[in-house]
């Protein structure tokens, strides 16, 4: 499949009917969320700490399964997938994690090239993309660096271009901007814009940078003690 | 393009720890193996020299009678060969007793006759007791192989304790790698976690530890194999300086399936790693989604 082709089919990327979440004996994280994203949205999460912004995304990126309810992405239904069929929704899910996850004892191509490695590919078939790829996140100088050698902005910018790499349908970016100077944090932001016209790529980023979220002008859906309390409503694409 | 580099980190100082462990412990299982294989290699062929041969011993008669009853012995069907043993011979069988001065005159010494049966039909001691009796002769007959019969037993038992020692090393082995394997799993959580997010299967996964662990296997058991390879070679050295006293140790030796053993040891230990690892790595993703 050629994930430049936007998807056009009505369903929606991602759906949550009726999420719950709670670990073991702790109180619940979220409690009954409802909502749908169309294919090609660009939408922020916000909330104060501990809202329950991490663990929904989470639960977006199947790092972990609702204790209640329904999560659908791309119209399937994540928990009567086998391991297999989730090993491959996750190839069509890009994350950016705040902390950047990346890892240290690979240079920077190496970590870009990490999920099409995983699925089995061989370097001469990506060789290309993946430098393309460092070039256009501002990285091209950096292809042989180590993530410790690196600054902060620049981890965050390889950890954008490691989510990216695949081409996902979906973007999923918890707090990108927390480690990195507002300018960086601008600049990233008009990264995932321009991923969003470009490939129409469905984007949603945690964060509770509120300039930021005034700046770009997008759907919002707010978070307050494991609740939706804002935005819950079907999200049109841009 | 150079080779890409391994999605695990090198090996920490909680694997050098981990081969120490393995190492040992084929170091302990291939030298059980060789021991019990030897000791009882060497009861078998002691076993199999003492088998058919008897000792009778005449008493109230003197060397001239005892040739007599030698000829009688002969003439048995089942018999190879029955010679009275000679001064010189008894002097030698009773030298661990006497020394080596010799039996002090005075000393009676019994009569004995050597005998040898044949492999089909042999006589027993109650055929060569009887022909005797009809002779004319007081004779008490006793087969080494009642003696052999003994030690066999005992090493019977010898070998299903080196067995269970085998067994039992292994499966330590099989633990501490399934052990060391969760513990590097959850030390390198992180990077299970990326790769899991990644897209990886769980099978690729699970192979990264695998290879890991083979490799390490394959090394620790090589390294125990060549450190029991030296110990048995210095054992069998010095059994070998101290054969001419001993009856059993200069047939210590390594044959072929010794050095099978300890060619397949490391490959054991590679498989039984590999095995545990990739079980370990299995039995933990599937606890996560």
């Amino acid at each position: 499949m050629n994930r430049f082709v936007p998807d056009m089919s009505d369903e929606p990327s991602v759906e949550l009917n009726g999420v719950s979440l709670h670990y073991d004996t702790s109180d619940e994280i979220l409690t009954d969320i409802n909502v749908r994203l169309k294919p090609g949205s660009f939408t922020f999460l916000t909330g104060a700490s501990g809202a329950g912004k991490s663990s929904l995304l989470k639960l977006l990126y199947l790092a972990h399964a609702p204790s209640q309810g329904e999560v659908r992405l791309f119209g399937l239904p994540t928990m009567t997938l086998s391991r297999k069929q989730l090993s491959a929704l996750r190839r069509r899910i890009g994350v950016v994690f705040q902390d950047f996850r990346l890892l240290e004892h690979l240079s920077a191509f190496e970590n870009v090239a990490l999920p099409l490695r995983v699925s089995g590919k061989k370097e001469e078939t990506y060789r290309e993309e993946v430098v393309d790829l460092l070039r256009w996140v501002g990285l091209g100088e950096r292809i042989h660096a180590l993530p410790p050698a690196m600054s902060g902005g620049e981890q965050q910018r390889l950890s954008i271009a490691r989510a990216l790499i695949n081409k996902p349908d979906l973007l999923i970016a918890d707090e990108p901007t927390g480690n990195v100077d507002p300018e960086m944090g601008r600049r990233i932001f008009r990264l995932f814009v321009e991923l969003n016209r470009r490939l129409n790529t469905t984007i949603i980023i945690a964060t509770h940078d509120l300039g930021l979220i005034r700046e770009f002008d997008a759907p919002v859906l707010q978070l307050q003690n494991g609740l939706m309390v804002h935005g819950h409503e079907e999200q049109a694409a841009r | 393009m150079s080779k890409p580099t391994p999605l695990l980190p090198e090996s920490d100082a909680r694997e050098a720890a981990l081969f120490f462990v393995v190492a040992a412990l084929c170091f302990l299982a291939v030298l059980a193996t060789l021991t019990a294989r030897g000791t009882y290699t060497a009861a078998e062929a002691w076993s199999a020299q003492v088998e058919g041969q008897m000792t009778v011993r005449v008493e109230n008669t003197d060397r001239r009678g005892a040739e007599e009853a030698a000829t009688a012995v002969r003439d048995l069907e089942g018999i190879k060969s029955a010679s009275v043993l000679s001064e010189e011979e008894l002097d030698r069988l009773l030298t661990p007793s006497f020394g080596p001065g010799g039996v002090p005159d005075g000393v009676p010494l019994p009569m004995l006759i050597a005998v040898e049966t044949t492999l089909q039909s042999p006589a027993t001691p109650d055929d060569i007791n009887k022909v005797l009796e009809e002779a004319g002769f007081t004779a008490v007959t006793e087969a080494h192989a009642d003696y052999a019969a003994e030690a066999r037993r005992a090493l019977g038992t010898l070998r299903i304790a080196a067995i269970g020692v085998v067994v039992l090393l292994a499966a330590t082995a099989i633990a501490v790698i399934a052990f060391a394997t969760h513990a590097a799993l959850l030390a390198r959580k992180d990077i299970v976690d990326v790769l899991h997010l990644a897209g990886a299967e769980d099978s690729f996964i699970a192979r990264l530890f695998e290879r890991r662990f083979w490799t390490l296997g394959l090394k620790a058991g090589a390294a125990g194999s060549v450190a029991a390879l030296a110990v048995t070679a210095m054992v069998i050295f010095s059994a070998q300086s101290a054969g001419a006293r001993s009856q059993l140790l200069p047939q210590l030796s390594l044959d072929f399936w010794d050095f099978a053993i300890l060619a397949i040891t490391p490959v054991a230990a590679g498989l039984a790693a590999r095995v545990a690892a990739g079980g370990t790595v299995n039995h933990s993703l599937k606890a996560v989604l």
